[in-house]
């Protein structure tokens, strides 16, 4: 593992009215490693993973990615690191409904500039190896929820990003198809040597990642190795 | 290459998402393309009107006095006639030359007694309806006028040939050629004008509007998908060029469907208008430059329409916050507008000035006013749900949720509220007018119409006794001989006076249809003396005739009378005239050079005016037949009131369906809340009576302020035409009511939706 990080957070404050959502976290992320944020809910660790993301701007702290600082970015360039470093699952896929599950795998490359049809060449790679290639034609709502998140996946490795944040991938699933979609989500990140981020508060999810850290009342209280 | 890419996307997330992606998109498309319609409508007004003017130029006769027989010329002399209330032109044709010119769409020279009608006109002969019209100028049909003779294919008219007409005739035209200038085709008059100003302004501001509406049609879900793709990278001015390329899309459907709509609605809307203002379709083309502006404009529009509503969110990747709902609406910059536009308004308390100047203040006046209606609105829905207090739990519900947010149901109210008022502003003009006219005021209760001849022979007088009598539903005629008298010196070597005086010789029955008599018995004389004038003096001597038994004295004991009402006297500018009866004369044998018969006609026989113009016409195709009240002016107001009406209407129609899918998309967004609500046990009645309350509010409220701004504009247009202030009660209760009207369906149609959403099955999914 290498010594610098690719992503580090220090001392992140973030208020949402009277309400501390974030007290001095602080945490790192390694390239290629998996990292579990865990915590009760409220606990702050799905504000942290938006902080480290640059969705959210802290109040007070830092966040850096490959020694840029994301908190100084203008909105336009972090808008940039979503399309090309980044990448994201969350619990309801976040998919474009209008849009069938390719043409929604290809979307960060169209949005990157990429031709069209180099795109859906590209997505269709992506949905044969997450084993969805038969919902490619179809929209969002026509398939299945386990089918859904890993067109999610497929979005969010299409780009070959540095960082996948996933928070809550399997919420909304049985436990049979959460298990398959982490098998195949893992499997794929740890192919193209994507860090991910990954909130969750089941342990067996949880697993399925290098390292562990817990998140209580918006600070990070421990940080253990998995595996 | 990029930005275009993103365009092109978003038009690609306009036409995805199923069935329901295609309802959106085809409302906007509907929405849009309505509007475009009634764009190039109007775009093509000037179109039509330039057509209409060159055909009726091409046509036109211009006397030319320079012209000598043996030229290839035709004399011609203009019949006005009307059957029923629609006129009916003809011009009587007498060729001096085998090379004589004919007017357009006639092949060939007219043999006398020869008829050429118009296609409208030789159906019209044809028909059962026609009946009363038949023989009116001959039964030899030989043929039909071709459309470039005509100006519309629903105009009434017809070339007669005739050998009878005398060259110098006042009335007779010779003429080498025709075509050229034609005062026919005057401008509308003030009035008139003054209604299709506001009409335009009325028709056109709500379509606006409804653009407007039209194009955030299923914005929330918008806002959602936009949501989505910031997270996977979108920045700001990529969401934006996404969103416009939806709205684009839907833009361009509108243009699409509104070139179609066009295309259909003016092959209808060609014959749909009255004869006299009947186009051709093929004249229905929109000007190049505003066609250029509606294809350019509408788009512009709608994106930037898009573009202002998406400032008030903030699309982020976790979702969509809506920007600035603390923030109150401010009252005093929305009344600067329609304060500004009243300022404008204010010369028509002086009267309508027909000047461009004036139009364009008058156009921007009412624009203002009624932008001023969408504007104040948002404030007071505001304003208003703010201070409304409890009451039942379908009120709370839907008070709250106002309060929350009241920006979408007031933009479609807003549509609404600007075509009601300016409705009740149209329909307050238009109620009122018919007092306007002068005409209005004449006394039909003896006589109902006259024949005018203009240049009657010596025979005349019995000659239109006998055949007017004989006609079918009249009833009785009177006589109104009239002519021209210098008064002469009183002795031999005085110098002749140079003023000339009408003197009008006709029974008492007659002589009071034109002034205000007392008393009248036969023997008596009168002075008619509109207001300002001078009299002529009692003793002075007039010639009747040419012969010196034709002297005539003005007796001391004429009396001197005012003109009756809704009489050409009583109109101003007429000088004094003398009104004689038969007796008075004294049994000379006065040589008329006008005559004015007068007809009282059965009200219980079809068709009864139209039976005597067809008498008159066979006595003399040139005779100038006429109610005593015409009614042409608030007939024409008529048809632009049920115009206004229908598309009003529409309008209605088409905001019904904007605010019926508000409340479609409202209920889909809240089915979560609405679980829940039915989870705690409240009723579906209370449910459906909160979405009507949330409908009804905003709607209330603008038809409140419409009302308002309606009946202020109505009495300016009444006081800039003179018209009588009256408060048109009768069309606000009818609008109001057409809008309630619609606030129940839209409530109903929503219904449906909302037992879907709550049945047992629908709450275990949530």
């Amino acid at each position: 593992m290498p010594t610098e990080p690719l992503l580090t957070a220090e001392s992140l404050h973030l208020s949402f009215g009277a309400t501390t959502a974030l007290d001095s976290a602080s945490v790192q992320v390694h390239a290629g490693e998996i990292l579990a944020l865990m915590g009760p809910s409220g606990s702050g660790k799905s504000t942290l993973l938006h902080c480290l993301a640059g969705i959210l701007h802290p109040d007070l702290g830092r966040v850096t990615y490959a020694g840029r600082d994301l908190t100084a970015m203008h909105d336009d360039e972090r808008s940039a690191l979503r399309r090309t470093e980044f990448g994201f699952v969350f619990q309801f896929g976040q998919l474009v409904p209008e849009l069938t599950c390719l043409e929604n795998v290809a979307l960060p490359l169209r949005l990157g500039g990429a031709p069209r049809r180099a795109a859906l060449r590209s997505a269709a790679a992506w949905l044969e190896r997450l084993e969805v290639s038969d919902v490619a034609g179809k929209r969002p709502g026509q398939a299945s929820g386990g089918q859904g998140q890993r067109v999610a996946v497929a979005r969010a490795l299409v780009t070959r990003p540095r960082v996948v944040f996933a928070d809550e991938p399997t919420g909304a699933l049985d436990t049979l198809n959460g298990e398959r979609v982490m098998q195949l989500f893992v499997a794929a990140a740890r192919e193209t040597g994507a860090a991910v981020v990954l909130v969750t508060h089941e342990p067996r999810v949880a697993a399925y990642s290098d390292h562990e850290a817990v998140v209580r009342d918006g600070r990070v209280r421990a940080r253990e190795h998995v595996r | 290459m990029r930005r275009i890419s993103e365009l092109a996307l978003g038009i690609r997330l306009s036409v995805g998402g199923g069935r329901s992606g295609w309802v959106r998109l085809a409302l906007i498309a509907v929405g849009v393309g309505l509007g475009v319609t009634m764009l190039l409508v109007a775009a093509s007004i000037p179109t039509v009107l330039d057509a209409r003017t060159e055909r009726a130029d091409a046509r036109s006769v211009t006397w030319d006095q320079q012209l000598t027989p043996g030229e290839p010329t035709m004399l011609t002399q203009e019949v006005k006639s009307s059957f029923r209330d629609a006129p009916v032109v003809g011009l009587l044709l007498q060729p001096e030359h085998d090379d004589a010119p004919l007017p357009p769409g006639v092949p060939r020279q007219l043999e006398p007694g020869d008829l050429v009608v118009s296609p409208a006109l030789g159906d019209l002969l044809a028909s059962d309806n026609g009946a009363a019209l038949r023989d009116r100028w001959g039964d030899r049909v030989v043929g039909t006028i071709g459309d470039e003779g005509l100006t519309g294919p629903d105009e009434l008219r017809f070339y007669l040939g005739t050998d009878q007409l005398t060259a110098g005739s006042e009335y007779v035209d010779r003429i080498q050629s025709f075509g050229g200038a034609d005062g026919s085709s005057a401008g509308l008059g003030p009035v008139l004008l003054l209604l299709a100003l506001v009409g335009m302004v009325v028709l056109l501001l709500p379509v606006a509007i409804f653009i407007s509406t039209a194009v955030r049609f299923g914005s929330e879900n918008r806002d959602r998908r936009l949501a989505a793709l910031r997270l996977v990278g979108a920045d700001v001015g990529m969401t934006r060029r996404i969103a416009a390329g939806e709205t684009l899309a839907g833009a361009a459907g509108g243009l699409a469907v509104g070139t179609l709509l066009f295309l259909a609605i003016g092959r209808l809307a060609a014959y749909a208008v009255p004869a006299e203002l009947s186009f051709y379709p093929e004249d229905l083309r929109p000007a190049p430059v505003l066609a250029a502006l509606t294809v350019v404009l509408v788009p512009a529009t709608t994106v930037l329409v898009t573009l202002s509503a998406l400032k008030q969110v903030l699309v982020e990747p976790l979702g969509v916050v809506r920007r600035g709902s603390e923030r109150r609406r401010r009252f005093w910059w929305r009344l600067v507008v329609p304060v500004v536009g009243l300022a404008l308004l204010t010369p028509l308390i002086d009267g309508l000035d027909t000047s461009p100047g004036s139009q364009v203040m008058v156009v921007a006046g009412l624009i203002l006013v009624l932008v001023g209606v969408a504007l104040i609105l948002p404030w007071l829905v505001e304003a208003t749900v703010h201070r409304l207090n409890g009451c039942s739990v379908a009120w709370d519900l839907a008070v709250r949720r106002l309060q929350l947010d009241s920006g979408t149901a007031v933009r479609s109210v807003s549509g609404i509220a600007v075509s009601v008022a300016g409705l009740i502003a149209m329909q307050g003009l238009v109620a009122t007018i018919g007092e306007l006219s002068p005409w209005s005021q004449a006394d039909t209760s003896t006589f109902q119409a006259t024949v005018l001849d203009i240049d009657p022979e010596a025979d005349s007088a019995e000659t239109w006794e006998r055949e007017l009598s004989r006609a079918e539903g009249v009833t009785r005629v009177g006589l109104l001989t009239s002519m021209w008298a210098r008064p002469t010196p009183a002795t031999a070597g005085q110098p002749a006076s140079s003023d000339e005086t009408l003197i009008d010789i006709g029974t008492c029955e007659v002589l009071a249809q034109e002034a205000q008599l007392d008393s009248c018995d036969d023997g008596d004389a009168f002075v008619v003396a509109p207001d300002g004038t001078t009299t002529p003096a009692s003793g002075s001597v007039y010639l009747l005739g040419t012969g010196q038994d034709t002297r005539w004295t003005l007796p001391a004991s004429a009396e001197v009378v005012g003109p009756a009402p809704g009489t050409v006297g009583s109109m101003g500018g007429m000088s004094a005239r003398i009104m004689v009866t038969p007796g008075a004369l004294g049994g000379i044998d006065v040589e008329p050079e006008g005559m004015t018969v007068y007809v009282a006609l059965d009200p219980a026989v079809l068709d009864a005016a139209d039976h005597m113009r067809t008498a008159a016409a066979q006595v003399d195709p040139a005779a100038y037949e006429s109610p005593i009240a015409p009614e042409r002016t608030t007939l024409i107001l008529g048809n632009v009131q049920s115009a206004l009406l229908v598309g009003t209407v529409a309008l209605l129609v088409l905001i019904g369906a904007s605010m019926l899918v508000n409340v479609i998309e409202q209920l889909r967004e809240r089915r979560q809340l609405l679980a829940v609500l039915v989870a705690f046990g409240t009723r579906r009645r209370t449910l459906g009576a909160s979405v009507l309350f949330q409908v009804a509010i905003p709607v209330v409220l603008g038809l409140a302020i419409a009302v308002v701004t309606g009946s202020v504009l109505a009495l300016a247009l009444q006081a800039a035409v003179d018209a009588p202030l009256a408060f048109d009660w009768l069309t606000v209760g009818v609008t109001s009511g057409a809008a309630a009207l619609m606030v129940l369906l839209t409530t109903a149609a929503g219904l449906p939706l909302l037992w879907h959403l709550t049945r047992p099955g629908g709450l275990r999914s949530e």
